[in-house]
């Protein structure tokens, strides 16, 4: 028999070696980085994570021993309540709803969101700013300019739909022009205006900034953000009686 | 003194039960602090080392965590509520059903308004911490390479959350949850040409009635948390694959 060069094992301790596990390059704990760059999981993050659950725990304790849940009377399919609202967090899409087709607001236009959001890092591929916040200055400039853009829009186009309305659009609409109000009013116009403004947005974005992907991909996130959270506010603390719009503080209450 | 609970303390874990539960010993030094992760089932996910940015609160927000967090606590709660609640609808008024239920939920059963409350906002404070995940994953873009997948995973659960939320709204079988979920359904049956046979599906029947009501409550006890959990996994999973959480290069 021949005996191995190097340190012998013991009796029954002979090592071998194993392939364990096939560990791509992009898994691996960091190579490029020192071993001070990390921290054990216990207890460093288990702690983080106990006390992040602890202090939601409790606040949930209290939030539900100080608020209860609403409750109204027993559905009944004759009284229609006016509003009838959804759940705050799809008032947005029924704020759009008042202003364009109903295919388009409740469906065509969330589901395009969500396909163009899966797509986004298919779109911005480069690793450029990982982990940074904004990925850069120039990337804060862009998020702060493209959200008071989309504020200022999306507030201006709900209260010019309101000022139109009031002056008699839909009338005017239905009588004069081809289709009447249902084609170039709710589906011609809102579709242009929702493709439009962003290509603009994003071409303001590379001619002021001169905006590469990853930026105006957080203009445009930031867009939706800002148009997300006003069109929210607007269907829950705007929209009373016959969804037509009153400010905040003068909001009638739900009525049959 | 303090050498007999030393002694018991050591007699605990030497002992042959202890050492059946726990392959390692206290958790005080590298060894066993690593053992402690990946040898509990529960504390498996975490790698055994994370990048010490990872620990930053203004990095994370915790807000991954505390979606799952608020997910746990609404699947204790919610199985809780199912021990008292019917998804029948009464045509007589007064009757015994989901309102019923409900009503007994905040006036008979010991603790039940408070069960009731505790979903209710951990639902609402869900979506909100589901937002704010992914808002900070954009923002710090996460998304990228190699993480593109699993950015799409997330968008996914992002809606899986939203209509988790909203089948829940119509069981407490009140005004508000009747009209909010009519005017949801009527935005899907707007969709073009398939509109009144997906509208048909959900509610099973032409407007919100009882069917409508079971419909709702198997999605939303069955169907959806099944669903919500494969995709977490799924997600938690590709965390790790994909190189443990982002940073910097």
């Amino acid at each position: 028999m021949t005996v191995p060069r190097g340190p012998q094992p013991f009796p029954g301790q002979e090592k071998r070696l194993r392939l364990l596990a096939f560990v791509r390059q992009d898994s691996i704990v960091r190579v490029d980085k020192r071993v001070e760059d990390t921290a054990m999981v216990w207890p460093h993050l288990l702690v983080i994570e106990f006390i992040a659950a602890m202090v939601w725990a409790l606040g949930l304790f209290v939030v539900a021993a100080l608020f209860n849940a609403p409750l109204m009377d027993r559905a009944n399919v004759d009284r229609t309540p006016n509003p009838s609202k959804a759940p705050w967090y799809f008032l947005n899409l029924q704020e759009l709803l008042l202003h364009m087709n109903a295919a388009l607001a409740g469906v065509i236009v969330p589901t395009a969101w969500i396909v163009f959001m899966m797509t986004i890092p298919y779109i911005d591929r480069s690793r450029e700013g990982v982990g940074v916040w904004f990925t850069s200055q120039k990337g804060k400039t862009v998020a702060v300019f493209s959200a008071v853009y989309s504020t200022v829009l999306t507030v201006g186009l709900v209260a010019a739909d309101f000022f139109l309305k009031k002056a008699g659009y839909a009338e005017w609409a239905t009588a004069h022009l081809p289709g009447g109000k249902l084609i170039i009013p709710d589906v011609v116009i809102p579709v242009l205006v929702m493709l439009i403004l962003p290509v603009v947005l994003v071409v303001l974005l590379k001619r002021l900034y001169q905006a590469n992907t990853r930026e105006w991909m957080i203009g445009v996130w930031t867009g939706f953000l800002a148009t997300y959270v006003v069109l929210t506010f607007i269907g829950t603390s705007m929209r009373g009686p016959g969804m037509d719009l009153f400010a905040p503080w003068a909001l009638p209450p739900t009525h049959d | 003194m303090l050498e007999v609970p030393a002694q018991v303390w050591q007699k605990v874990k030497t002992n042959y039960i202890w050492r059946s539960l726990f392959r390692h010993g206290y958790p005080d030094s590298r060894k066993n602090q690593s053992l402690a992760v990946f040898t509990n089932v529960f504390l498996h996910l975490h790698p055994v080392k994370v990048r010490r940015h990872a620990l930053a609160i203004p990095y994370t927000w915790c807000m991954g965590g505390l979606s799952f967090f608020l997910f746990l606590v609404l699947t204790l709660t919610g199985t809780l509520l199912m021990f008292y609640y019917h998804p029948v609808s009464a045509a007589v008024p007064g009757a015994d059903d989901a309102y019923q239920d409900i009503k007994d939920l905040e006036t008979v059963v010991i603790f039940g308004q408070f069960l009731r409350n505790m979903h209710r906002w951990a639902a609402h404070g869900m979506v909100i911490t589901v937002f704010l995940h992914m808002i900070r994953v954009f923002y710090t873009g996460s998304y990228k390479p190699p993480r593109e997948f699993n950015w799409v995973v997330g968008t996914l659960l992002f809606v899986v959350t939203l209509v988790l939320s909203y089948t829940g709204y119509l069981l407490p079988w009140d005004q508000l949850a009747i009209w909010a979920v009519t005017v949801g359904m009527n935005m899907v049956g707007a969709t073009p040409f398939v509109g009144d046979e997906v509208r048909f599906l959900f509610l099973g029947g032409f407007e919100v009635g009882g069917n409508a009501l079971l419909r709702f409550y198997v999605l939303h006890c069955v169907a959806l948390p099944v669903i919500a959990g494969f995709l977490m996994a799924i997600h938690f999973w590709r965390i790790r694959k994909d190189g443990g959480i982002s940073g910097p290069l």
